[in-house]
């Protein structure tokens, strides 16, 4: 699935990013990533996230090949949920510059709107940073409203879900 | 260490959102925001399921849940391993978890939004500290716990008390010297207009006196209607709703006959008590302060305690005053007072009263200032008992057998707050005296409609 003009708008805003995976017994585990690259095709995602803080991401990736990142706009709580088949991929030096960029615009964004500095601290590292290749096969609208829930993205339908 | 979900009373107030993440019978992983999670006991919490149908489905196709908890203080995140048990749409629980639900969308202005259907019953297996980064702040930092010896003394100061500006002085002064809050408010109901009026008031510039909050009109109105104290632990991205109150809003009074409500725009943390007697609410207590998450479980249940001390206190000084009016009011004419004339116009369709053109009261208490200027007028005399009041008054607004004490003290504290050329003026139990500067003369008839 695609990720059409108004999601690539989207994605230019500062963003936060959620993550969840889940082991091969079905138990699901959550982060939050910190940094991302849309590629070319509109059709992939690299995701990072620190694996020093969240150690299940990537051994549940590595066993089951899934993921869904949820990104929020937080001052107006737009969010959309992609979802699809992952691997994991090396980090590169772009990536953690990727990074610092996500954590500074979040950072900034969040205590324009009034979370204190040190609060939002301890929710944004890049430490032992790694990158998941997310292919899109879904993306939901997961603003909370009317909307939640409903496919997004270029070949967007009624399906609810 | 092992944590306990006691340990984690700060990432309950629904203050900084959590995550939650489930998984689809064939495994697909699901994440979302999830606006409150409530600690139901050490084992188990409650999920207001106004969450997404995905995560609904979900959570039955496969019971086990991970979420991501924040501490509203600290910033600290606890991984919560959880499984589904049992799904709630009605009953304690339910009810408890909805008004959290209600108070916290409240503060991230979305109470429109969201709406609880259901609530869905978690035992929790572990839990689960992230590690973080940076070294976080301690926990509830540089609070004393509440001291029950001094909540002790302010409830025998609030006993001690027979009048009722003497048991809501004593209430604010609890909240202050217990609590060390230093913003708050007394509302008591009115059941004639259906709103609550503001009788005390400490910490603002402008008291506020006479202000009024229609119905379930916000947090006051909430705790109001339902019976149940509820707070917002963090204002930061409320959208303020209210009306910006300028330097000429105490101008407006006379044109508006509203007051304006006080406002702390630092405000970042406020709770609403409920006055209950009896299963009835008579008012409501309001305390904001400018600290996040300023109001713990145990200042809630402090503050509880305080109220119903008063509540019953004020129930008790109505009863009294009543049973204590037996004397007659002396009704020997007295000299007219020397000095320029005081005008008093009376509009019956609020019972609204202006004094020399300034806006005083309405309601109740602008029905007992016409009444007791017509008795002056008619009979001379300047002392009058409550007891004649409620019973020429009653037949129009028969609650005012429960409230007339709060009505004559919001009646006296707004002429002194406008410097009125009358005064009211206490000679003895339930018995008043107006004073005023110089003749009265009553417009009564003329202007009925603004």
């Amino acid at each position: 699935m695609k990720v059409d003009d108004r999601l690539l708008d989207f994605f230019n805003r500062p963003l936060m990013c959620i993550i969840a995976v889940a082991d091969e017994t079905g138990r699901p585990s959550a982060g939050r990533g910190v940094g991302f690259h849309l590629l070319e095709d509109r059709e992939t995602i690299d995701v990072i996230f620190s694996a020093w803080q969240w150690p299940r991401l990537e051994s549940c990736i590595l066993q089951t090949g899934r993921i869904a990142a949820t990104f929020v706009s937080p001052s107006d709580y737009v969010s959309f949920q992609l979802k699809g088949s992952a691997g994991m991929r090396e980090t590169e030096t772009p990536d953690l510059d990727r990074a610092d960029r996500f954590m500074t615009a979040a950072t900034d964004e969040l205590e324009s709107l009034g979370v204190p500095r040190r609060l939002i601290a301890p929710w944004l590292t890049a430490r032992d940073a790694r990158v998941a290749r997310l292919v899109i096969s879904e993306i939901y609208v997961q603003t909370p409203g009317p909307l939640a829930g409903m496919l997004a993205g270029t070949q967007a339908g009624a399906r609810s879900q | 260490m092992n944590l306990r979900l006691s340990d984690l009373s700060a990432c309950f107030e629904g203050v900084i959102p959590s995550i939650i993440a489930t998984a689809s019978a064939d495994g697909m992983p699901n994440i979302s925001y999830l606006s409150h999670v409530v600690r139901v006991d050490e084992e188990h919490v409650a999920l207001s399921n106004q969450f997404f149908a995905k995560t609904a489905a979900n959570v039955r196709a496969n019971p086990k849940v991970t979420l991501i908890v924040v501490d509203g203080f600290t910033g600290d995140q606890f991984l919560l391993d959880i499984g589904f048990v049992r799904s709630v749409d009605a009953g304690a629980l339910f009810d408890k978890i909805a008004r959290q639900l209600k108070a916290s969308s409240a503060q991230v202005g979305m109470s429109d939004v969201m709406r609880l259907r259901s609530a869905d019953i978690f035992r929790v297996h572990g839990i689960e500290k992230v590690p973080s980064p940076v070294e976080t702040a301690p926990p509830m930092t540089g609070r004393a716990p509440v001291s029950l010896p001094a909540l002790s003394e302010a409830i025998k100061a609030i006993e001690g008390k027979a009048e009722a500006d003497e048991i809501i002085e004593s209430l604010l002064c609890g909240v202050r010297h217990v609590l060390g809050y230093d913003n708050a408010l007394v509302l008591i109901h009115d059941n004639h207009r259906g709103c609550l009026t503001t009788t005390g008031s400490i910490g603002y510039e402008r008291s506020g006196l006479g202000s009024e909050i229609a119905g379930s009109e916000g947090l006051i109105g909430a705790a109001a209607t339902s019976g149940q104290t509820i707070k917002v632990s963090d204002m930061s991205r409320v959208r303020r709703f209210g009306e910006a109150i300028s330097l000429e809003a105490e101008g407006a009074e006379n044109i508006t006959r509203i007051v304006a409500f006080p406002q702390l725009p630092t405000a970042m943390s406020q709770i609403a008590v409920p006055m209950t007697v009896r299963g009835t609410v008579t008012g409501v207590l309001f305390v904001e302060s400018t600290e996040r998450l300023a109001f713990r479980e145990e200042d809630e249940a402090a503050l509880e305690i305080l109220v119903g001390r008063a509540a019953s206190a004020l129930r008790t000084s109505e009863r009294e005053a009543a049973a204590a009016e037996l004397k007659p009011a002396v009704s020997m004419p007295e000299p007219a007072a020397a000095g320029r004339e005081v005008r008093v116009v009376h509009h019956r369709f609020d019972d609204s009263v202006f004094v020399d053109g300034t806006y005083i009261v309405k309601g109740v208490a602008g029905t007992l200032l016409r009444l007791m200027l017509d008795w002056h007028l008619s009979d001379g005399r300047s002392e009058f008992t409550n007891r004649e009041m409620r019973l020429a008054a009653g037949a129009r607004m028969p609650e005012i057998k429960d409230n007339l004490e709060t009505r004559l003290l919001l009646l006296r504290r707004r002429l002194e707050e406008k410097q009125a050329p009358i005064r009211l003026v206490r000679v003895g139990r339930g018995r008043v005296k107006l004073e005023a500067e110089g003749p009265l003369t009553l417009d009564a008839t003329a202007g009925d409609y603004p």
